[in-house]
């Protein structure tokens, strides 16, 4: 055979089993929709409103759209029609020649105070499913978009979903220099609210979101303190001789989970904010760190090598003696993290080549289900307060940037475009304003 | 297209994708993927089966150093050759496991990374020059293996040379800074940082020094020595440091 008869029959091949994956694509499975062809038209510049800011949530909205996995986000290269076009005398069957299943089109009209309308169509019917007006301030105009468009994953999956209404806090290293810095969920609206070549590490949110734990060197011992994201005031919270590190807050917004070691070696304790009463949660001669609190204040889940390598265990906090081990693949197990509707962990693992990849466990099936593979070392996973979107660390493009995946693992991307390292992750609680 | 259709397409496409790659003119993909996943799978006994664990290592580095010559053929055998002797190994593990963790404790090197040469970028040994009369004397760094707590013994006279410093000179009090390389989670290697330094810690107060006179701190993997990442440089950064307190 010819080296060109080979490339000829591979490239037949391929093309062959693209077009029959293309066909299987839309389908709908437990009851929510895959691979959905989405289209997305740029928004319609009226009134002098600023075209700047339309791209922007146009380019937001897809994203939102994107990471929950079930959407295939259309080129807008390839659209037929003018965003222009009223949506009225939408022509469906353009959109139809582009592939779509759903549109998505809307108008911005006026500077500040911004008048934003979307609508949302299925194609093959030209039917209106949506259709939604909003009145707000051009620094709200993205927000009344998000909410848009958790109305059309809703309308499409059945699911409610709310991380884009969510922030993200995490540690950006350049060189010795430590921020830690909170975004909003897709890397936007920077805020930097400690800068220190002490260290700032483990950032954490009290169960209420006003608040950020985290641990810093600033008095030369891993301490623990909280500050205020409202007033910046920061606050003291442990400092016993040795570590302090690892809060995770329990529902009540008063009592967290940490790791301590003034006691020999690191144990877990939980700790009263308000009277700083604190109780022993392990005795152990081994590491006991990382713990997570569930969202019912019923459990942890945390790191332990008591078994001769770093694994994960489960511990009740209301029956201290019901301990049961969850990781039984790899020697290395390590940053478990609760979702928030407790039906999972997810948690970082050394795979067999030596990398750290994330991984989730559903705690009813005990299934392990992997989220990365072959694509640098991923780490500090966490999750969205809907429990719908995983944010992590990874180094796959060199430095250790900001990632968010859905919870399959099929849509992965970066979203905060900031010069340092990105490391320690940690997701808000959902938005209580 | 019903099922069957697809399914008989597929194959059609599978078979026809395997005739144009059978010639070893690419490498060999799925032989390399299962004899990788067998040796990691043997690591569990390689403490039981050490001889056969470093056989099948070898075997699989001179398989990927044939992939870059590009002799697909040999690579392909040297890897089922990998796999078959680590099927082994694991089978030896699976059916001897009683064994194999008496062993492991014989060996008393618990868990590592599996990657053996880590000895050969040891270094250390006390500095024979160092006097500990002098009060400006440089304090040596102390290292250990990887995921261990537990002083290498080349470095252990550094604690010794540390202890009769401290007994030459009484008023002074040191802190202990205790490190740890950058794999790992941040949590977790603040944790074995800070075992590090009580280790150094406890041996000092076993050469009579009073625990008092000795502070620790634990600084996880946040202040490398070497910021690369490669064994030596790993190995620089997990260490135990001497600093002055007064």
């Amino acid at each position: 055979m010819s080296i060109h008869f080979r490339l000829i029959t591979l490239i037949a091949v391929i093309l062959a089993s693209m077009n029959l994956f293309a066909q299987l694509q839309v389908e709908v499975k437990d009851g929510s929709v895959a691979e959905y062809n989405m289209a997305v038209s740029p928004l319609a510049v009226l009134d002098g409103a600023d075209s700047a800011l339309a791209n922007d949530i146009t380019s937001s909205f897809e994203k939102v759209l994107d990471i929950t996995g079930y959407f295939n986000i259309l080129n807008k290269e390839s659209f037929l029609e003018k965003p222009e076009v009223a949506f009225n005398k939408t022509d469906f069957k353009s959109w139809l020649n582009v592939g779509a299943n759903g549109l998505v089109k809307g108008t911005i009209k006026g500077k500040d105070d911004v008048e934003l309308e979307l609508a949302f169509f299925e194609v093959a019917s030209g039917k209106e499913l949506l259709h939604k007006k909003y009145s707000t301030k051009a620094g709200m105009a993205k927000k009344a978009a998000y909410r848009f468009a958790a109305e059309v994953i809703k309308t499409l999956t059945g699911e409610e979903m709310n991380f884009m209404f969510s922030k993200i806090a995490f540690i950006e290293k350049s060189g010795d220099k430590y921020n830690l810095v909170v975004t909003n969920f897709d890397g936007s609206n920077k805020r930097v609210l400690v800068s220190t070549t002490a260290t700032v590490l483990l950032p954490e949110w009290s169960a209420d979101g006003s608040k950020i734990f985290y641990t810093s060197h600033e008095k030369n011992n891993p301490n623990l303190y909280s500050i205020d994201l409202k007033t910046t005031r920061i606050k003291l919270v442990s400092a016993y001789e040795g570590l302090n590190v690892s809060a995770s807050a329990y529902p009540d917004n008063k009592n967290i989970a940490l790791c301590l070691s003034k006691d020999g070696n690191s144990e877990l304790y939980s700790l009263d904010t308000t009277t700083n009463e604190l109780k022993r949660l392990t005795v152990n001669a081994e590491t006991d760190t990382a713990p997570s609190v569930s969202p019912d204040g019923s459990e942890i889940v945390f790191v332990s090598n008591r078994s001769g390598n770093p694994q994960i265990y489960r511990m009740s906090l209301t029956d201290l003696s019901k301990v049961e081990r969850l990781t039984e693949q790899g020697n290395y197990n390590q940053d478990p993290e609760y979702s928030p509707d407790g039906k999972k962990v997810a948690f970082s693992g050394r795979d067999e080549k030596y990398q750290f990849d994330l991984f989730v466990i559903d705690l009813a099936s005990k299934q392990i289900s992997r989220i990365t593979q072959n694509q640098g070392k991923n780490e500090s996973p966490t999750f969205s307060p809907d429990s719908k979107v995983i944010g992590f660390s990874s180094n796959r493009k060199g430095k250790n940037k900001l990632f968010l995946s859905n919870v399959s693992g099929t849509k992965q991307f970066a979203v905060y475009s900031g010069d340092g390292e990105v490391l320690m992750p940690s997701w808000s609680p959902a938005e209580t304003n | 297209m019903n099922m069957k259709q697809i399914f008989n397409f597929c194959a059609t496409a599978v078979f026809v994708f395997t005739m144009i790659c059978s010639c070893a003119e690419n490498p060999p993909k799925d032989e390399r993927e299962l004899a990788e996943k067998a040796f990691a799978d043997a690591e569990a006994g390689k403490d039981c089966d050490r001889e056969n664990y470093l056989a099948a290592e070898e075997l699989l580095n001179q398989a990927r150093e044939e992939i870059n010559k590009k002799n697909y053929d040999k690579a392909k055998e040297l890897f089922k050759a990998v796999k078959e002797k680590s099927d082994a190994i694991a089978k030896y593990y699976r059916d001897h496991p009683d064994e194999c963790m008496k062993d492991k404790n014989k060996n008393g090197n618990g868990e590592d990374d599996g990657k053996i040469g880590e000895e050969d970028v040891k270094q250390g040994t006390v500095d024979p020059n160092a006097d500990p009369t002098n009060p400006d004397m440089d304090f040596q760094i102390v290292h250990f293996e990887y995921n261990e707590y537990a002083v290498l013994a080349e470095d252990l006279p550094k604690i010794d040379l540390m202890a009769q410093w401290m007994i030459n000179f009484p008023e002074r009090v040191v802190r202990i800074e205790g490190h740890a390389d950058e794999r790992g989670s941040v949590d977790y290697n603040l944790s074995l940082g800070e075992k590090r330094a009580l280790e150094v810690k406890n041996k000092l107060i076993q050469a009579g020094i009073d625990a008092a006179r000795i502070k620790i701190v634990s600084y996880g993997e946040e202040r490398p020595i070497d910021p690369a990442s490669n064994e030596e440089a790993w190995f620089k950064n997990r260490r135990a440091e001497f600093k002055r307190e007064n």
